[in-house]
């Protein structure tokens, strides 16, 4: 007996250790994500999916309605990145799995029996699910603009160079676009629970409100889909041309995607802190 | 049913449910045949309250989505100046606007002309369907009856009549050699004949006019269908009619039976055309006849399909219709109930069969009932905001046209469903299932409109999305460019081609996923 | 480790699941260098309580302490406690080893470690396949792996011969005995008492959220009413042997054709009694209490609370369902 009721105890000292474990969390996350050979096919989709769609994409682009390619004034980087559309639905799966996989296994029960601080652990599982998209996201990007400039090139289109400002902000953006869908999805996940519930909302919110824009007729309505969904407005950050005729610029659209993340995020984390696993 | 009664139901439910296909080993024979895994498979899809709800929420998201598109569409008449436009006796659109160089003939009688064209008017090229050669009028009113015999820049010699009726002659006959047309009138009844040297002649086709007059205009036209300009960029379509003139030459013409005026007059069919901007040309130089005309006779389709505007919501709805799909196998997969399943029907490729028979047959009524609610709903809708005729036609649910796209919606869902189906037992993931149908039915959906032109077509061919064509009413001419545009929800196939190569799909996902069952342990 | 740090201590539970009462002032402690069972029919509250030690369910009142602290604020939880709950809560397509490793990882402890208690709990080759394909017992055998792993001074277990082999059972009882002689807390729950028969040596008794006891095992089998001893005498003998016994402060009952039954006093002290008045016998057997029996005397009550008209159906017969409590 150590006296009575002591109540909530002193917290533990900072100390080093503590540095040490909290890394021990991302370095658990990391080992599971890292043993599930579902991880690295969905980690390849990404990139295969990207760069095959980016390819097939700008291989179409020859036969176009104009005349000489060097007139069409066609955002051949953009085009080169359509398959992101692809990849994203991988990155989706993978990211709504590191959480409603554990849920649908029981695993939560031992992952928060060796990490109770449930933030922390959501925290690693977003570093980690985040940089493996990061990762993946950069070979795609990398893959598809440069397989999709080979294929332009070959028919005879102009390409702005890879170092230009709006380029880079293209690849940037795109991997950073991914990056925050899979945390969107993560979150979604903490706070769904469900894979099925979970994966079907994110689903919906980065496909089905795109589609709705395209099937409302009234202009204004569709321009404000198209700036409020997460993937339109996300995706505007690849445009390198013809800036003005975007519905939201390309920052403020990776903007709204960040805030769709963050409310993800919170509701995940609302949700785990809050109810019994 | 081998159904164990006795358990305690409401002590769990779920388990009762999984055991449901399951029953002991009492009475083997019962079990064995398909009707009873059917019975099994429909027993446990309807005893999961959360699998109801997502599909009544499938239906009602189908409903929604199609009745507030139908609500927010409108109709913007882009140019007011025009005359109205020339009816069809359907009450369709139509153009008839053509140059056209005109005697009167009383009673029966032919005309005769050698054509040489039609041919641009430098520096343009003629479009393929620009048209030279004969015309026999009921009156100069636009949407009269007629018949025609012509021509074409790129498409042969062609006889046309009622708007809609096109035959075709010699695909030989090319504007640049010149070419011997023949109308001939009987009663009501109008022949076309065609020769390349004035000696052989060959018949092309009859038409009957309807109620003809004794005096009919005959002579000589030239038409040139407005070229379509279209920009497509990342969702932007800018799509502009501009307008073409085409010119001809005739000589040896000849016209006989009763002519009662002497002189030829020419006439450009409804108005000048405002596209093309000038007026038609009529010259005669000796026995030469050179005319310059602009404009066309025959339908003048919508892009907009009301029926398919209609029944957009099952874009979306199809998503959680799929799901159902999906979980019905992976759900069994995640609580190792399929091999109670498995162990109640060992034949696992037809316990696949049953389940597919089910979620096939729940997944039709659910999109039949969808698309008969949204088409009732957003049709009174898409009228009120001005798609009357004659600028849409006017569409009710007993067309065939519109029982096809309504019946094919439910089809399409469907196979689906089905579709989702396959997948689940083939990849065991529910989430991957999920995404794979999203994405290969969605994504294609969204990026057609931003992807350019041809590859979206292809898309539109290939992919399963192509089941989507089934919701097309709109009927398609030959003998009239029109635009098909992914935007506008156009295939380039006809409806049961798309529905076919989705039931192809189906098909090859569902084998592909009964073969895996076999050689898999459950 | 110090005493403290190897200690439970759960102090007022409360908890409901809707219209559920689940844990209605739920106290008892656990104290290091022994089994403690932790006993009570399906639904009484063993996993609850197990769940709110981890931090995994919320309490609305009291407090569940390891070595003093709330499991949240615990700073290397996995070295502090090792917990086995659910066996089946595995990754099927992660392979055992990993399974191990990532929980590993999560505490900075060495890969030597895993391969160490895959040894010592007898997982072997099978740690190398993917769990999705393991038996019940090569399950538990994991579970138990992974509550090993930080080599905690508390250990839970939640029903963990479940699903075991008669050999796995004997290895289970010998772990728990050897784990506790090292001076570790280990809470063992079952429903059924005869699990734990040879193996706790304290008792946490409860039903229908609350403890109904807390004793060692000694004390709970002595103090049943059914530990007593039967002498055979002669009917000439009788009277005075009962008269012996009852002066020494023993019950005894005479059950006719020369039985006495006594309670109160072990068989060894009955001998020395009778033979030190020089009453003859023939015989003195032991009716040694099972701890069955006591356990099914102290839930009596609270299961004939619990059952209602269904009548006095036995809370932890042997037939009963198999499966660990579901709060869900």
């Amino acid at each position: 007996m150590s006296g009575p009721g002591p109540g909530p105890g002193p917290g533990p000292g900072p100390g080093a250790r503590a540095g040490a474990r909290r890394l021990g969390t991302v370095h658990a996350e990391w080992t599971k994500l890292r043993t599930l050979t579902s991880t690295w096919w969905l980690l390849s989709a990404v990139v295969g999916l990207t760069v095959a769609a980016g390819v097939a994409v700008s291989g179409s682009l020859t036969a176009g309605a104009c005349p000489v390619p060097a007139e069409c004034h066609e955002d051949t980087v953009r085009i080169g990145l359509t398959g992101i559309w692809l990849g994203q639905g991988a990155v989706i799966v993978l990211a709504v799995l590191a959480v409603s996989g554990e849920y649908g296994t029981g695993t939560i029960r031992a992952a928060l029996a060796a990490e109770p601080r449930r933030l922390r652990l959501l925290a690693a599982k977003a570093l980690v699910v985040g940089a493996l998209t990061a990762a993946a996201g950069a070979a795609a990007v990398a893959g598809a603009l440069l397989a999709g400039r080979r294929v332009l090139a070959a028919d005879g289109f102009p390409l702005p160079a890879l170092t230009e400002g709006p380029v880079l902000r293209a690849a940037a953006g795109t991997v950073l676009y991914l990056v925050l869908t899979a945390l969107l999805a993560l979150g979604a996940g903490a706070a769904l629970r469900d894979t099925a519930t979970a994966v079907t909302a994110v689903l919906a919110v980065c496909y089905l409100l795109p589609l709705l824009a395209g099937l409302v007729s009234e202009p204004e309505w569709q321009e404000r889909l198209l700036r409020l969904a997460p993937s339109t407005a996300g995706l505007a950050v690849q445009a390198t041309a013809n800036l003005d005729g975007l519905p939201i610029g390309p920052w403020p659209g990776l903007a709204v995607l960040t805030a769709w993340t963050a409310a993800a995020l919170a509701a995940g984390a609302a949700v785990l802190c809050t109810r019994d696993v | 049913m081998t159904l164990p009664e006795t358990r305690d139901r409401d002590r769990d439910r779920d388990r009762d449910r999984d055991r449901a296909g399951a029953g002991p080993a009492s009475p083997p024979a019962a079990r064995d045949g398909f009707p009873q895994l059917l019975h099994a498979e429909w027993t446990k899809l309807r005893t999961v309250p959360r699998w109801g709800l997502t599909l009544l929420g499938g239906i009602a998201l189908t409903v929604l989505i199609s009745f507030f598109s139908a609500a927010g569409s409108s109709v913007e008449i882009a140019d007011q100046d025009r005359p109205p436009v020339p009816a069809g006796r359907e009450g369709q659109q139509l153009v008839d606007s053509v140059g056209f160089a005109h005697r009167a003939l009383h009673g029966d009688g032919s005309i005769t002309a050698r054509v040489s064209g039609p041919a641009g008017v430098e520096p343009e090229q003629a479009p393929e369907w620009a048209k030279a050669g004969l015309l026999i009028r009921e009156s100069l009113t636009p949407g009269a009856d007629y018949a025609a015999l012509m021509v074409t820049a790129g498409h042969g010699v062609r006889m046309q009549s009622e708007f809609a009726r096109d035959v075709p002659g010699s695909a030989a006959a090319s504007p640049d050699t010149p070419h011997w047309l023949r109308l001939t009138r009987t009663g009501s009844t109008v022949t076309g004949y065609e020769s390349a040297d004035g000696e052989e002649w060959s018949e092309v086709g009859t038409v009957r006019l309807a109620d003809a007059p004794e005096e009919l205009s005959v002579g000589l036209f030239v038409g040139s269908p407005d070229i379509t300009r279209m920009e497509r960029a990342f969702g932007n379509v800018t799509v502009g009619q501009l307008g073409s003139s085409a010119t001809a030459d005739f000589d040896e013409v000849s016209i006989e039976g009763g002519v009662t005026a002497r002189d030829w007059r020419h006439t450009d069919i409804g108005g000048v055309s405002p596209s093309a901007g000038d007026p038609g040309e009529f010259r005669r130089s000796g026995s030469v006849f050179t005319l310059t005309g602009s404009g066309d006779i025959g339908p003048a389709p919508t892009d907009t399909d009301l029926a398919a505007t209609a029944l957009n919501g099952s874009q979306l709805g199809l998503v959680l219709i799929a799901a159902v799909g999906v979980l019905f196998i992976t759900a069994e997969y995640r609580r190792g109930m399929i091999r109670t399943t498995f162990t109640a029907g060992p034949r696992r490729g037809r316990v696949l069969a049953a389940k597919a028979v089910v979620i096939g047959a729940v997944a039709f009524a659910a999109g039949l009932v969808a698309a008969l609610v949204s088409f009732l709903l957003a049709m009174p809708v898409l009228r009120d905001n001005g798609h009357v005729p004659p600028m849409f036609p006017e569409l009710a649910l007993g067309d065939a046209a519109v029982l096809r796209a309504v019946l094919g919606t439910g089809l399409l869902l469907a196979l689906i469903a089905v579709l989702a189906l396959g997948l689940g037992a083939l990849t065991r993931s529910t989430a991957v299932s999920i995404t794979a149908v999203v994405v290969v039915f969605v994504l294609p959906l969204i990026l057609v409109s931003t992807l350019p032109l041809e590859l979206s077509q292809w898309l539109q061919r290939l992919t399963p999305m192509a089941g989507f064509a089934v919701q097309q009413t709109l009927p398609r001419y030959g003998h009239v460019e029109r635009l098909c545009l992914p935007e506008n929800a156009c295939y380039p196939q006809g409806p049961w081609t798309g529905l076919t190569t989705l039931l192809l799909y189906t098909a090859a996902v569902l084998a592909l996923a009964a073969w895996r069952l076999r050689k898999r342990d459950a | 480790m110090d005493g403290n740090e190897a200690q439970i201590e759960v102090r007022g539970l409360r908890k409901r699941f809707g219209a559920v009462t689940a844990l209605d002032g739920m106290s008892f402690t656990v104290e290091p260098g022994q089994v403690t069972g932790f006993v009570g029919p399906n639904g009484a509250g063993k996993s609850t309580t197990m769940r709110i030690l981890l931090g995994l369910d919320r309490a609305e009142e009291g407090s569940a302490l390891i070595g003093g602290r709330p499991y949240r604020e615990l700073r290397n939880p996995l070295l502090a406690v090792g917990a086995l709950l659910d066996a089946a809560a595995v990754h099927p397509a992660r392979r055992g080893r990993d399974h191990l490793l990532w929980l590993a990882h999560s505490h900075r402890l060495p890969a030597r470690r895993v391969d160490e208690v895959i040894e010592q709990t007898g997982l072997g080759p099978a740690a190398r396949r993917r769990a999705g394909g393991y038996s019940l017992g090569m399950r538990q055998r994991l579970g138990i792996a992974a509550a090993l792993l930080g080599d905690p001074p508390v250990l839970l277990f939640d029903e963990p011969v479940n699903g075991l082999d008669p050999e796995g059972i004997r290895w289970m009882r010998g772990l728990l005995r050897s784990l506790a002689a090292q001076g570790r807390a280990v809470l063992v729950s079952s429903h059924l008492m005869s699990e734990l028969e040879g193996t706790a040596d304290h008792l946490v008794v409860i039903g229908r959220g609350r403890v109904l006891a807390d004793t060692s095992v000694r004390e709970l089998l002595a103090g049943a009413s059914g530990d007593r001893v039967e002498v055979r005498t002669g009917e000439p003998d009788r009277d005075r042997a009962m008269t012996v016994l009852a002066d020494a402060g023993a019950t005894v009952a005479a059950t006719g054709r020369g039985t006495l039954t006594v309670s109160g006093l072990d068989a060894q002290r009955v001998v020395a009694l009778l033979g030190g008045a020089g009453v003859a016998f023939s015989g003195v057997a032991a009716h040694r209490a099972t701890l069955e029996e006591a356990y099914m005397e102290l839930t009596r009550e609270a299961a004939e609370f619990a059952a209602g008209p269904s009548g006095p159906s036995g809370p932890s017969g042997p037939s009963g369902p198999a499966s660990g409590e579901d709060r869900r």
